[in-house]
């Protein structure tokens, strides 16, 4: 019940020479948390839309359980879908905007009433049944958008965005409970966002898109452990992982990434992915995230430090970030909050070597990685 | 009544001003109002004063009695009049509705070809007076053989242009998200119209019931040329006919006053139901 298939999906829109989704090709578990995450325009939506039945599939093929669904209509998928805007009938009563959707697939009335009712309990909206829309706030909205899409227990959930217009604190605690919501109800659960925070902290697997394309497909842990390429490694963490522009280069059997202010000798591990690799590979950028980058105090002559210039800090409470800038190449740490530093401050900036990664520069995939 | 009094002491005086002065055009534009209300109950001395007088002095019901009475001497009686603009203007406004709602959905929703092309056309016939298109009119009216019918009345006011165009803005309006809604949710095309389209049009749908209504119910147009029948045509006409000297003149007036007021009154009640939806039209700019 409510795995999907997409093959080789594509969607073209007239007059566009670049396909909106670019050759879609993923299977959905049942029961999984799917989560399409990406910059605007990506063509997260989309895809989500043609799984809904809004949006044509210009070729390739979707299966719903085994069932091809291509040309199927949006009313026999058996699917709901929560919008961004919610999307609520104005005209009509929480209770009506839930039941509508039963009402409209004959359920019988009795039946109506008490599964409106057992959704309502469920998502505390219970004494808002007789309410209109417009006389809800955005969270009260944005349950009974969710009530909606549970009360007709379809095999497949899709958000679309659906915690966007909350304010931080509603949008945290909404996460919570659609996590656990989609736990207990143990439906599959396609989730679009454009949110990496909520990405990370729903999904059981992430999708990365960008113009179209899947850039990677893999859990959280490992879409931030291991990301495939340049984008990906950006995309996901904030703030984003700093990237360096060098060359490796093998001396006396060691393998060293350099460039204008920086000579850093690789572990062995991590140097011998360069071994087999061909001679194209030797430009790379350099990958590390800001809480692998050590900061010490002062100037120091110790291997494998750079001396480099604080620009700011950035104190969030937790954790303080510390801009720092070594001739040309920017760079942001994390600190200690405990450790402040002043933009002027000299620093000596180290790097974690097995949390490192490498893309090649030109296609800017994934080539090696501190811990290979 | 305290807090609006309140309000009006705190303004300012060029406030003062714009309320007083709008208060007097409000005054100015209700005179023929006024004037109709008071010159159905003149008896006929006061119908010929000259000057005129906006207020009566003597009040009486005489010219509804004549005019009933006279009805009931003429060939036709007055209430036949009454009975078919009654049905023409019912028909008229619930065939309009259902049709330019239907049209302006589709236009305002969908996609197809020659869109554009239709949208311009009915722009287009925005433009011409009505008198320009009476001949083609009759011409189709005649060909098809609906002189002397009740279909001869609705059928020229059944394509409304200004009502497609009003409600093809209002209908563009709501989100297109609330049609995806409901099509997940299981309504077809005719279940997203009536459940979402129809009760959300309704502030528009007001707005052109009362611009049909005043618009059928004062024409004289389609008795005069269509129908040849006393017994077919409107009460507006026979109004007009009272006035305009095809009757008596002299002796027409009160009779004329009588049911000038009789024909008036439908107008007012109409807009009077309706005006608070037709300002939420005029407001409306969008549905968050």
């Amino acid at each position: 019940m409510g795995s999907i298939t997409f093959n080789h999906v594509f969607k073209r829109y007239k007059g566009e020479s670049r396909p909106a989704v670019n050759d879609f090709h993923l299977s959905i578990e049942e029961g999984e948390f799917l989560v399409l995450v990406g910059p605007s325009g990506c063509g997260k939506s989309t895809t989500l839309r043609m799984l809904a039945g809004l949006e044509e599939i210009s070729s390739g093929e979707l299966y719903l359980d085994g069932r091809f669904i291509n040309y199927v209509s949006p009313k026999d998928r058996d699917i709901a879908m929560v919008f961004q805007n919610y999307a609520l009938y104005p005209n009509l009563s929480v209770y009506e905007n839930i039941a509508l959707g039963l009402k409209l697939r004959k359920t019988a009335k009795h039946e109506i009433d008490v599964r409106v009712k057992r959704v309502a309990s469920i998502l505390e909206i219970a004494h808002l049944l007789d309410r209109k829309p417009s006389q809800l706030s955005g969270g009260q909205k944005q349950r009974v958008a969710l009530g909606r899409a549970i009360a007709r227990e379809p095999q497949v959930f899709l958000m679309d965005e659906p915690l966007s217009n909350l304010d931080a604190k509603l949008r945290a605690q909404t996460r919570a409970e659609l996590i656990k919501l989609q736990s207990d109800l143990k439906r599959t659960t396609v989730y679009v966002t454009h949110d990496q925070v909520e990405a990370m902290t729903m999904g059981t697997r992430i999708v990365v898109m960008k113009d179209g394309v899947i850039q990677q497909v893999a859990a959280p842990r490992a879409l931030y452990d291991e990301p495939a390429n340049v984008f990906v490694a950006g995309f996901i963490g904030s703030p984003q992982m700093n990237f360096l522009n060098g060359t490796i280069e093998k001396s006396d059997g060691d393998y060293y990434f350099s460039n204008k202010r920086m000579r850093l000798l690789l572990p062995e591990a991590t140097g011998r992915n360069f071994e087999r690799a061909p001679k194209t590979v030797r430009s790379v950028i350099l990958g590390v995230r800001p809480e692998h980058v050590i900061l010490k105090r002062g100037s120091t002559e110790e291997a494998g430090f750079i001396t480099g210039l604080v620009q700011m800090t950035e104190a969030t409470g937790a954790d303080s970030y510390v801009y720092v800038q070594i001739g040309s190449y920017p760079l942001i740490a994390r600190t200690d909050p405990e450790q402040t530093y002043a933009a002027g401050d000299v620093v000596s900036v180290g790097l974690q070597m097995h949390k490192i990664h490498f893309f090649d520069e030109s296609t800017e995939e994934l080539v090696g990685r501190g811990e290979a | 009544m305290m807090p609006k009094l309140r309000r009006l002491r705190t303004a300012s005086p060029f406030q003062v001003i714009l309320i007083t002065l709008f208060t007097a055009l409000a005054l100015f534009m209700s005179l023929p109002i006024v004037f109709i209300f008071n010159h159905a109950f003149k008896p006929q001395n006061e119908l010929f004063l000259f000057p005129p007088r906006f207020f009566v002095r003597h009040p009486t019901l005489h010219n509804f009695e004549t005019l009933f009475l006279h009805a009931s001497n003429a060939t036709v009686p007055f209430t036949r009049y009454l009975f078919n603009s009654l049905i023409v203007v019912s028909l008229t406004l619930v065939s309009v509705v259902v049709v330019s709602t239907m049209a302006a959905y589709v236009l305002a929703k969908y996609q197809f070809h020659f869109k554009q092309l239709i949208m311009s056309l009915i722009t287009l016939s925005l433009m011409f007076a009505p008198e320009t298109v009476s001949i083609p009119r009759y011409l189709v009216i005649n060909g098809i053989g609906l002189n002397n019918t009740y279909l001869g009345h609705i059928l020229p006011a059944l394509a409304s242009p200004v009502a497609v165009f009003m409600l093809v803005g209002f209908i563009s309006q709501i989100p297109s998200d609330l049609m995806e809604a409901a099509r997940i949710d299981g309504a077809g095309h005719v279940g997203i119209f009536v459940r979402m389209i129809l009760p959300l049009s309704v502030p528009a749908i007001a707005t052109i019931s009362i611009l049909t209504f005043q618009g059928v119910w004062g024409d004289v147009e389609t008795s005069t040329l269509f129908m040849q029948k006393e017994t077919m045509r409107t009460l507006a006409f026979y109004v007009n006919s009272l006035l305009s000297g095809l009757q008596n003149n002299v002796a027409g007036q009160n009779m004329a006053a009588a049911a000038g007021l009789l024909i008036f009154i439908p107008n007012l009640i109409i807009f009077l139901l309706f005006q608070r939806r037709v300002l939420e039209t005029m407001v409306h700019s969008g549905i968050k």
